[in-house]
């Protein structure tokens, strides 16, 4: 006890050598105050992102209605009070750019990658803390650069967020003209934030665990960070040049998507999905690898098949090269290939299939407890498995003739996304909260944020396999324009209903964010009993996180409920019985 | 029929019905799979959540297990693969010699069908163009050649549960043979600009001779 | 050979720590540097593949390659320029070597010759480029212009951020900043080096020889 009030001095003074306000919060370069200017940009984003779902689903429930409230939007956004064919392709287009890329990429890898990956390998920082305070700036100037092109003359971006050419090549197909443009220029640079975030995560993870720290002691998050930083690493490169080359034949006159002169439309869709592919796992692993610690902290059990786990996202790293044909079956492309693609992409669902095997076998005889980080990662999974399933539908060249382009890939997309990504982030913000601000996020509002949650997404996003499978396209502005659509028309308005609500609910968790800084209970050193060393700093890490020597890891992060301990959990760092005896 | 009470179209082609076959199988095959994992996760959440003075058990993995999930999904996952494989290759790799042949060419924001005069053949100047009316005399196989003015669009028959993107630069051979006469729409499946929702044709098929006497008649009033 | 290659892989000694690189932390292999340099050089790599795979695409749909009427590359001045650039590389290996010797007049030497020729690649390219222009092969005309001006400037983008950042080096190697017990500087700036110089004769090869 005594000790550790000694610590919490100690901690007290690492912070104390001064750095002004600005040296602290804008320009840090402590990877745990990096990591809260992630999450605070990215959820401002997500309210963002969010709110243009919440527009899309006025539209698509109650098509063409005149909304009065909409006159405080641009006219970028709406005219007299109504949503316009163009706005609307513009606010999906914004939406998915801003959820994908500022919203779960920014949580997931800033957030979680910077706040986890030293804390938990036993490092003081990052290998590179300037490196990382440029990573973090460079992605938001991306960030206004995206926001500002609500604004400019002709509207926002509104070729998808696949921006397919020849369409996004040629402003006078859409209308839009610096949007496009910025939209490009916005990737570019953000991509550029990535290279150096991931180029920093994996020397840091390769150079500076602490003594003992093995790659096979390392927790999953860890290794799912890793594989993800070299999959950014790997695949954005190509969406830059892709981007490049959009924005050549859009202001210097080139042909490389145009077919007058030679181009090719569909190599934009090779070099989009060649990046594309990779990318939706990059936005799952992380979020995997959060659950995964969950649930064996919560079930008080080692992690079912640690290596096959690891092996597992190896094997998802890997394979997520040779299947982006997937998104391809009915462009053109040649057939055969895409019989070769349906092949690869089935064989991809192998690796997630272990992982959930695994995870259920985690819980297998645990001692469950269900705390609010417990139930998002569970419902990680259940949801998982549903948007894992309805790929299998879309993998089968034949049946994706039929669905591609329907609210059938919209629900896979948002159960994937949504129920995965994005309960994996509810759960590791929960989670790691007590470290990020040390207190405790109130269990009440949070249980209450994941029911409502739970029920209005379900509710929302279930429905759409059933819009998808009557053919309802996806990108339509009005469904009652077509006369097959007229009887799914309840059921979009159904779904617009739990949309809100599930929108609504997300100022819940927000709520819990703000209140608990204030009034949330005090945290303990290790308040949920964890092995990983992020614990075993003080409550409020300072500068260089551990005040006196860095912790030696002695065992695995899992080791829950060992027969040679009492105790139900055993900290990496706890030195073994001869060796703690000797100490004395 | 089950999946017609789940708002699918009712279909008129000669593929469908493989397609809705092989949905119908992945949709047992996911179902099943859903519930077994459900229900052993709530199971194992009822069976084994906290309860005083019981420690839980201290398993690290089981290799046995791990190899056979992992054979069990590979093998039922690639088993589907090559299941769709023939019906895949019938609809878009070759099928049956054609009986009619037209040309549709997709711009924004209409489908543009060009239809064979007397002679028969397309690409000749006595050919009929008409805007978004597709007429196609039925039971017989009917061969398009796809094409595209300006952008991406997608060529999509609900009811024949047919889809083929329409891309700028290329010709991309369809074929199809509706089964019922009737007028079915030709929604445009991929997005092409503001007027992407909305760009809607209507297929018509008849029989033989009202076909004719319809192409006739366009065929004069040109 | 391989003796003399080895410092450049694995670290005479013990490498500059970085700034919080871990008390207690297991010796790192390679220095956090290195593999920065080496991470960077990986994504360089997907960066130009993905400007070689549609530049491949276009020549197999294209009827003629290169097409009638845009006028030839020039090969013979581009040999020599390749020439350059690879003794480049020589002399630059030849630096490296000098800074581990510690033979401060050696390694000034080699640096600024790597300087200069790195430069002279630059210069030569840039004055070839005046020409095709004047010629009338210009971005706009059809994919061939525009593949040979996006693929071939970036690599020249490339080589400019090689020289300046050598540049840098170069001046503190003036002032005798760098040593056998402090080389890493250097040896991080060299392997970006090789590299620009490593991709260039692929390039060359598929865009000016075949
Ligand atoms: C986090 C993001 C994420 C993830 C993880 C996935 C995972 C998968 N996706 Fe998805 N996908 C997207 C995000 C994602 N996808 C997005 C955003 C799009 C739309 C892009 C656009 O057009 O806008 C898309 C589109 C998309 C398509 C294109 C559809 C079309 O446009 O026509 C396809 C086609 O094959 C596909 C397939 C798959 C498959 C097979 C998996 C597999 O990895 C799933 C594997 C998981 C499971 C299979 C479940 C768990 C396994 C078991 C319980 C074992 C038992 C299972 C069986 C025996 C079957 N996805
Ligand atoms: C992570 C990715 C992600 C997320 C989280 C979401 C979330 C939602 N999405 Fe989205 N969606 C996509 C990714 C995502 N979507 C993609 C990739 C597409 C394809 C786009 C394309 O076709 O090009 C798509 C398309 C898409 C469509 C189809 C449009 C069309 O094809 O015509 C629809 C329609 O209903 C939709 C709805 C929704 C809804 C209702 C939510 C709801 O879950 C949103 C819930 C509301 C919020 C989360 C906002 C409230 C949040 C807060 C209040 C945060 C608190 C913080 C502060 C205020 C600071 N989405
Ligand atoms: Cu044409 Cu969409
Ligand atoms: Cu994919």
């Amino acid at each position: 006890m005594s000790s550790t009030a000694a610590v919490e001095i100690h901690g007290a003074h690492a912070e104390h050598h001064e750095l002004g306000f600005v040296r602290t919060y804008l320009f840090s370069t402590d990877h745990k105050m990096i990591a809260k200017q992630f999450l605070f940009v990215a959820l401002f984003m997500m309210a963002i992102g969010g709110l243009m779902a919440m527009l899309m689903r006025l539209e698509l429930g109650w098509p063409e209605n005149q909304w009065s409230f909409l006159r405080i939007f641009p006219e970028t956004l709406q005219q007299d009070n109504a949503i316009t064919p163009n706005t609307y392709n513009s606010m999906f287009t914004m939406h998915a750019t801003i959820m994908i890329f500022f919203v779960v990429m920014p949580i997931l890898v800033g957030t979680f990658g910077n706040l986890l990956v030293p804390l938990m390998i036993g490092a003081r920082d990052m290998a590179f803390p300037k490196l990382n305070m440029f990573s973090f700036w460079v992605s938001a100037i991306a960030g206004v650069i995206i926001l500002s092109s609500f604004f400019v003359t002709g509207g926002a971006a509104a070729a998808g967020w696949t921006s397919y050419a020849p369409l996004s090549a040629v402003p006078n197909y859409t209308g839009v003209d610096w949007g496009q443009d910025l939209w490009c220029i916005s990737l570019i640079v953000l991509g550029m934030g990535s290279l150096m975030g991931s180029i920093n995560y994996i020397t840091t993870i390769i150079n500076m665990r602490t003594k003992g720290m093995t790659f096979f002691r390392m927790p999953l998050v860890i290794w799912s960070l890793f594989i993800t930083a070299i999959l950014l690493l790997l695949a954005l490169p190509v969406l830059t040049t892709a981007l490049a080359l959009l924005l050549f034949d859009r202001m210097a006159g080139t042909h490389f998507f145009l077919p007058s002169g030679g181009g090719e439309p569909l190599l934009w869709q090779h070099l989009f999905w060649f990046f594309g592919h990779p990318e939706v796992y990059i936005m799952i692993l992380p979020a995997m690898g959060v659950t995964s610690d969950m649930i064996a902290t919560f079930s008080r059990k080692p992690i079912f098949g640690y290596r096959a786990m690891a092996y597992a996202m190896i094997a998802i790293a890997f394979l997520s090269w040779i299947v982006w044909g997937h998104h391809m079956f009915q462009s053109g492309m040649n057939p055969a290939l895409g019989t070769s693609f349906m092949l690869t992409t089935m064989v991809i669902g192998v690796p997630s299939a272990i992982k959930t095997f695994n995870w259920l076998g985690t819980l297998y005889k645990g001692d469950i407890h269900f705390t609010t980080p417990m139930l998002n990662a569970l419902s990680f999974v259940a949801m998982f498995v549903i948007g894992g399933l309805s790929g299998i539908f879309m993998a089968c060249t034949p049946v994706d003739m039929y669905i591609h382009d329907t609210y059938f890939i919209v629900a896979h997309i948002h159960y994937v996304l949504f129920g995965g990504s994005l309960f994996g982030i509810f759960a590791g913000i929960t989670y790691w909260y007590p470290k990020m601000f040390g207190r405790m996020m109130s269990e009440k509002i949070g249980k209450l944020h994941f029911w409502i949650t739970f029920i209005a997404f379900n509710c929302t996003f279930f429905p759409m396999h059933i819009l998808g499978m009557g053919g309802h396209m996806r990108r339509i502005y009005n469904p009652l324009q077509y006369d097959f659509l007229k009887p799914l028309a309840g059921i979009n308005e159904f779904i617009s209903v739990s949309a809100l609500i599930l929108g609504a609910a997300q100022f819940i968790f927000l709520f819990n964010l703000i209140y608990s800084y204030w009034f949330g209970e005090k945290a303990t050193e290790n308040p949920w009993h964890a092995n990983t060393l992020e614990w075993t700093t003080p409550v409020h890490p300072g500068h260089g996180n551990w005040p006196g020597k860095l912790p030696t890891v002695y065992r695995g992060p899992y080791e829950y409920s060992s027969p040679e301990t009492t105790e139900d959990y055993w900290p990496q760092n706890a030195p073994p019985e001869h060796m703690s005896a000797a100490a004395d | 029929m089950f999946l017609e009470k789940m708002y699918f179209p009712h279909d008129i082609s000669t593929f469908g019905p493989s397609i809705d076959a092989i949905f119908l199988l992945i949709f047992w095959i996911t179902v099943v799979t859903w519930v077994l994992v459900t229900i052993t996760l709530v199971v194992f959440l009822v069976k084994y959540r906290t309860r005083p003075g019981r420690k839980a058990e201290y398993i690290e993995g089981n290799s046995r297990l791990e190899i056979t999930w992992t054979t069990a999904t590979t093998v039922i996952l690639v088993a589907l693969a090559l299941l769709s494989r023939s019906t895949w290759a019938d609809i878009k790799e070759h099928g049956p010699p054609g009986d009619f042949f037209y040309k549709v060419t997709a711009k924004q924001f209409n489908w543009e069908i060009t239809y064979p005069g007397p002679d028969g053949k397309i690409d000749t100047k006595d050919d009929v163009t008409v805007e978004n009316e597709f007429h196609v005399p039925v039971n017989k196989v009917i061969r398009i050649e796809l094409e595209s003015k300006d952008v991406i669009h997608s060529f999509f028959v609900p009811n024949m549960r047919l889809k083929q993107d329409a891309v700028p630069g290329r010709t991309i051979a369809v074929w199809f043979q509706a089964t019922e006469p009737g007028t079915y729409e030709i929604p445009c499946a991929e997005l092409c600009g503001f007027g992407h929702s909305g760009m809607l044709g209507h297929l018509t098929v008849q029989s033989e001779d009202d076909y004719n006497k319809w192409l006739k008649d366009t065929y004069t009033n040109q | 050979m391989t003796a003399k290659i080895r410092p450049l892989i694995v670290p005479a000694r013990r490498p500059r720590r970085d700034v919080f690189d871990g008390d207690g932390a297991s010796e790192p292999f390679i220095s956090s540097g290195k593999i920065a340099v080496l991470m960077l050089i990986a994504s360089e790599i997907m960066l130009f593949s993905g400007l070689v795979g549609p530049f491949l695409v276009y020549r197999g749909e294209a009827p003629f390659w290169p097409p009638p009427g845009l006028p030839r590359l020039p090969i013979f001045v581009t040999w020599i320029n390749t020439f350059v650039l690879l003794s480049s590389a020589v002399t630059m290996f030849l630096g490296v070597r000098a800074v581990h010797q510690n033979r401060q007049r050696m390694v000034r030497r080699w640096l600024a010759i790597t300087l200069i020729l790195g430069s002279a690649f630059l210069a030569i390219q840039g004055s070839e480029w005046v020409r095709l222009v004047a010629h009338g092969l210009k971005l706009s005309s059809g994919t061939y212009g525009a593949t040979f001006y996006t693929l071939i400037g970036l690599h020249g983008a490339h080589v400019t951020a090689a020289v300046i950042w050598l540049g840098c080096i170069a001046i503190a190697a003036m002032r005798g900043r760098y040593g056998a017990k402090n080389a890493g500087a250097v040896e991080i700036c060299a392997i970006y080096w090789y590299f620009v110089c490593a991709i260039w004769p692929a390039l060359f090869v598929l865009v000016y020889l075949t």
